[in-house]
């Protein structure tokens, strides 16, 4: 990479330093805290999802969510990116009460999803400039070249996206959530599907971006992979959150344990049922 | 936040852009227009001269079927690659996704009539001398009312696999007010000669803010990522 996100941001003429300020403010409670999440729930179709999740992410920390398929994981992003409201409890970002109509405050969030939110027909430059001016970023054509600089796509900034391989679309929808410098990270497995060197790629530029002191929420199934790369591992079972320690004190087999409660809990409601004839 | 104006010109510019690229959506549907005359003419009998009142029925077959291939297009943008979730992450007004998709949905069925009229006209020999701009009017303010519901459930029916088939039968119902309506209108036109000031048009475009004002409140809950 030929330069990285901060030394982007210098060059911008965009005024307030966002990742300083994130990072910087960190003074006693409210100011320091990114994502403070207090009983949220969601329901669909009365089948609950998310359970009584109650989560706290200062400034500036990089936090894994693991866990088992329909978990709850990529709802529990939802809520955090504003795109789904909770069905209970309540949500505040930096500090402020949130909800669909928060705008201020999700100007403050870059969400990289399953897909690689892009048009498909418009070249990498044409999306970011167009997600830029989205969010008011002042000269977004400038900050667009300097991205895909950074993600080494400036050779192909102009074709459109739809001939790109899954790799280079993950680093295009990298560089969209970066594009207001953001100073919340959220994103949903942006790891599947790439290749090897794709993946080591995306490692190192989540690295960047936390040494640069931006909030990083990051679901991923490859366990090792996320507890070698977060500060802090959240595991979700059955929409509620069974472990929540630091990342480096866990191992991959307790990780495992916690995630396969909800089977091994499973195997024995089955074994139970069976004996007691229940359907 | 910037300006909803401001917003809704952002988005129907990116819109108008992906179309321009590709031609996806206005070439399909005139295509379709262009083949529900021909065989509405084959079916019917072309050649025989057709007055307003006829002319409006025999193009609404026309119209309807090509305005839902628009919504449904236009909304599919935003459904590849989950662009819609980008759209609604942003620090946007979801009323400025609706206008931007509804201007888009009523440029591309205004392209369809500007190309399916005058080929209906060579088919069926309309006679519209009498009231050209009359026509124009009622035609245009019912596919507006036509795109603002349409516009609506295309968006609600977007994440579903039915898509296609469902969002015509949603849709189809809940515009037969405005159809119903505009042809009324040119019926009093042109077999009753009367004034189209007089007869019904001020319904038509109550009707039309009716639809624009239910589907803009009701667009922001029916959008989900």
């Amino acid at each position: 990479m030929h330069q990285t996100s901060r030394e982007i941001q210098t060059q911008e003429t965009r005024p307030a330093p966002v990742v300083a300020a994130a990072a910087g403010a960190a003074g006693a409670s409210g100011a320091a805290v990114a994502i403070r999440a207090e009983g949220l729930g969601r329901e669909i179709d009365g089948r609950a999802i998310l359970r009584n999740i109650t989560l706290t992410v200062g400034r500036g920390e990089f936090v894994t969510l693991l866990g088992a398929n329909g978990a709850g994981k990529s709802t529990l992003l939802k809520i955090l990116a504003m795109l789904l409201p909770a069905t209970s409890g309540h949500l505040d970002l930096f500090g402020e009460r949130c909800g669909l109509e928060s705008a201020k405050l999700r100007a403050r969030i870059g969400l990289i999803g399953h897909g690689a939110m892009l048009y498909r027909d418009l070249s990498p430059l044409e999306n970011l400039i167009f997600f830029g001016r989205l969010y008011g970023v002042r000269e977004p054509a400038k900050r667009a070249a300097e991205l895909l600089a950074w993600l080494e796509l400036s050779h192909r900034a102009k074709d459109p996206v739809k001939t790109f391989s899954r790799g280079m679309l993950q680093r295009v929808a990298i560089a969209r959530a970066l594009m207001h410098e953001p100073d919340l990270l959220l994103a949903d497995e942006p790891f599947a599907g790439l290749d090897a060197p794709s993946m080591d790629a995306l490692a190192r530029m989540l690295t960047t971006l936390h040494r640069e002191g931006r909030t990083i929420v990051l679901t991923n199934h490859d366990i090792a992979q996320s507890i070698g790369l977060a500060e802090r591992a959240v595991v979700l079972r059955r929409g509620q959150v069974v472990l929540d320690e630091p990342a480096a004190s866990l191992s991959v087999a307790a990780v495992l344990s916690a995630i396969a409660g909800d089977i091994v809990g499973d195997a024995a409601n089955d074994a139970g049922r069976g004996r007691g004839g229940t359907p | 936040m910037m300006p909803l104006g401001q917003q809704i010109l952002l988005l129907l510019g990116k819109d108008l852009r992906i179309e321009a690229r590709g031609r996806h959506t206005v070439g399909v549907v005139i295509i379709l227009g262009i083949l529900i005359m021909v065989v509405l003419g084959l079916g019917l009998g072309a050649g025989r001269p057709v007055d307003g009142f006829g002319a409006s029925a025999i193009l609404w077959v026309a119209y309807l079927f090509g305005g839902v291939l628009c919504f449904e297009r236009t909304m599919a943008w935003e459904r590849h690659d989950d662009a819609l979730a980008g759209l609604l992450a942003a620090p946007i007004s979801r009323s400025a996704i609706y206008a931007s998709k509804l201007i888009a949905n009523i440029a591309l069925m205004f392209t369809l009539a500007v190309v399916v009229t005058p080929v209906a006209i060579a088919l069926f020999r309309f006679d519209l001398s009498e009231a050209p701009g009359s026509f124009a009017l009622v035609m245009g303010l019912g596919m507006v009312g036509f795109a603002s519901i349409g516009t609506l459930f295309a968006a609600a029916v977007s994440s579903s696999r039915l898509q296609g088939g469902l969002l015509a039968m949603l849709v189809f119902p809940l515009c037969l007010p405005v159809v119903i309506l505009s042809t009324q209108v040119m019926r009093h036109v042109f077999e009753q000669h009367e004034s189209v000031m007089g007869s019904g048009l001020a319904t038509l475009a109550a009707g039309d803010v009716i639809y624009l004002a239910a589907s803009w409140i009701v667009f922001e809950l029916v959008l989900e990522p």
